[in-house]
């Protein structure tokens, strides 16, 4: 036979691991199993072989666990399994035509950057569950994701392997300070990247666009298991956006006036950041007017006297 | 999504697709394979040869038994052998951060505001949390969308008013092509008329839209859209900027003619512009954490703009 390529070896790695005894494989049971495996040069090359498929069936999501017969001997003593469940769909789980046209279209909002390859395989498996025609009305529509903040790829990274990561960050009006977190998922709200992250025991959140240093690993992994604060701490965040409220007063019928949807000449906005919200007001210059709070007033004006100094 | 050759992740990964799909719902045609998965012919086959190629040494044990003849007739046939694999694992966190990151995308978007297949799809992906709360009351948007969105699928043209830039009106009839969600800002890529190419028009500069009776053109179904939202243009200017971290993303909302390097803790570059008259509302956004070095000319524009709106909003002395 041919030599196996690197995707047929993971492909038969897989099959020869789920047909493993309770006790799983040893590293020689696996070596003389998958025939990709005897095409390797040397010992060493095919331990190199081994670790890196290891790691890319983890990447893929494949629980590999491994089982220490011998404390003493780890080399020789350790078994690998595939845990249990980890290729047990919940039974009752079917997409609709709708749901798959919308996993497709968020899939293909990548658009070729860094989520896309996981997101093209994660539909594959999604549509591998049974045949259900995609919904194509969604065709026409092509939402385009941009994440090019260059915090974004070491975060996600860090968050797929559970690694505390250290960066600068500079808040509104204030100098940038390190922060060490165990960064646990990205979001985006209203156009913005936001970073949900664990600092000390507290669920913070992140902008990244204000991380003004290269993200760092530390060197520490992390475990967290506390997925009822996440689901807190993103209520938190709805509340306070909704607790936020702006009121402006737009010119009727200027672009300030389609852009906000207005329906009098006084709009009402809720917002998540005030300085983001200063930002996409001062866009729209004497089209509109602040009226409340006082804070945003104030740094609408602070930023137009900026604008004026810097370029005096 | 266009079809394309993938690394061997991935092609691991869509071996184990398959054999999801052929061992629940039966022989597939390649084709239909190809379709499906978004992929060519030929990485499907290479995808199957993963499958069917598999065996144990020690056990002799093949793990799937192909149909030759059936796969010759452009069949993907198979029956499992010595393996109990019967699909691909459960979502890696990656794959399911990428699909639920989407999600939130999409459902940020005043179109898909209240779509329940969506907020179900969330809830199954367990991507816990409601949908965000746009700053945007959108609803003028979604109305505007889906009768954009009728007119493409109806495969109509439309007649709107464009406001452009310079805050200029205008009526066009365009032939729509595609809707697009590019950071905070919608455009519809479409034919123009007037100017007789594909061009972009944010939406919130577009109102009274109606569709026509009006099929779209020859030169607009034979167009290709390009990658970019912005139209090369003969008057274009080149304009040099100095940006604080933070405010990075400017270089992202305009061609870029120089790409920005960092200078004593800003993001120095260059980018192009139609017309001047349009940059100083995006200077003006950044409160003073974007600077135009060069021309002077666009420098006293962004200036003279923000002092404008200033003298606006003075409070002025009682009668």
């Amino acid at each position: 036979m041919a030599n196996q390529t690197p995707a047929e070896r993971l492909f038969t790695l897989t099959c020869c691991l789920l047909a493993a005894p309770r006790i799983g494989l040893s590293k020689q049971d696996i070596f003389s199993s998958v025939p990709g495996y005897s095409e390797a040069s040397n010992d060493d090359a095919r331990d190199k072989m081994f670790e890196r498929d290891k790691s890319e069936l983890r990447n893929a999501g494949v629980q590999l666990e491994v089982v220490q017969i011998d404390e003493f001997e780890p080399e020789v003593g350790s078994r690998y399994l595939i845990a249990k469940g980890s290729f047990e769909w919940p039974a009752d789980f079917k997409l609709s035509a709708e749901q798959l046209g919308l996993a497709e279209l968020a899939a293909r909002a990548w658009n070729n950057q860094q989520f896309a390859s996981s997101a093209r395989t994660a539909l594959a498996r999604l549509k591998s569950r049974g045949m259900v025609e995609v919904n194509r009305e969604l065709s026409f529509l092509s939402p385009r994701l941009l994440a090019r903040h260059s915090a974004f790829q070491p975060l996600a990274q860090a968050i797929t392997e559970s690694k505390t990561v250290i960066f600068e960050y500079r808040i509104p009006d204030g100098q940038a300070e390190a922060r060490e977190v165990n960064p646990l998922k990205l979001r985006l709200i209203e156009g913005e990247w936001v970073l949900l992250a664990d600092r000390q025991g507290e669920l913070r959140n992140y902008l990244l666009r204000r991380i003004t240093s290269k993200v760092r690993e530390t060197g520490a992994n992390f475990a967290f298991k506390r997925t009822d604060l996440v689901e807190k701490a993103e209520q938190d965040l709805v509340s306070h956006t909704q607790a936020n409220q702006a009121v402006i007063e737009v010119a009727e019928d200027s672009e300030a006036w389609w852009h906000f949807g207005a329906s009098s000449t006084e709009v009402v906005l809720n917002f998540m950041d005030e300085s983001l919200l200063a930002e996409d007001l001062l866009e729209y210059g004497n089209e509109i007017k602040v009226i409340s709070p006082e804070s945003l007033r104030r740094r609408v004006h602070t930023g137009l006297e900026r604008v004026v100094s810097l370029h005096a | 999504m266009p079809k394309q050759e993938i690394d061997a992740a991935e092609l691991y990964d869509l071996s184990l697709s398959i054999v999801g799909l052929v061992l629940s719902d039966g022989d597939q045609k390649i084709e239909d394979l190809a379709n499906r998965f978004s992929v060519s012919e030929k990485v499907i086959l290479k995808a199957v040869r993963a499958i069917t190629d598999s065996e144990d040494l020690t056990k002799c044990v093949t793990h799937f038994h192909l149909n030759f003849d059936e796969l010759e007739d452009g069949w993907v046939s198979f029956a499992r052998g010595g393996t109990n694999l019967e699909g691909p694992p459960l979502l890696s966190n990656r794959q399911l951060s990428s699909i639920a990151i989407g999600l939130d995308y999409l459902a940020s978007l005043p179109q898909f505001a209240s779509n329940k297949a969506l907020s179900d799809l969330r809830k199954i992906l367990k991507n816990s949390g409601p949908v965000p709360v746009t700053a945007v009351a959108a609803s003028r948007l979604g109305e505007m969308l889906q009768l954009i969105q009728a007119a493409i699928s109806n495969q109509r043209a439309i007649n709107c008013e464009y406001r452009n830039q310079k805050g200029e009106q205008s009526n066009r009839l365009i032939d729509p092509l595609l809707i697009e969600l590019r950071g905070r800002k919608h455009y519809l890529r479409g034919w123009c008329h007037i100017n007789e190419e594909v061009r972009s028009f944010r939406l919130d500069r577009i109102h009274s839209v109606e569709q026509t009776e009006e099929p779209i053109s020859k030169e607009a179904r034979a167009a290709a859209i390009p990658d970019d939202v912005y139209g090369s243009r003969l008057d274009e200017q080149v304009v040099t900027l100095a940006a604080q971290p933070e405010a990075t993303e400017v270089f992202w909302n305009f061609p870029v003619a120089l790409e920005p390097t960092l200078e004593k803790g800003r993001w120095v570059g260059r980018i192009r512009v139609g017309s001047l008259e349009g940059l100083p509302r995006h200077i003006v956004r950044y409160g003073g954490m974007v600077e135009v070095l060069e021309p002077k000319k666009a420098r006293a524009m962004v200036a003279s703009f923000a002092k404008e709106i200033l003298s606006d909003t003075e409070p002025k002395d009682e009668e």
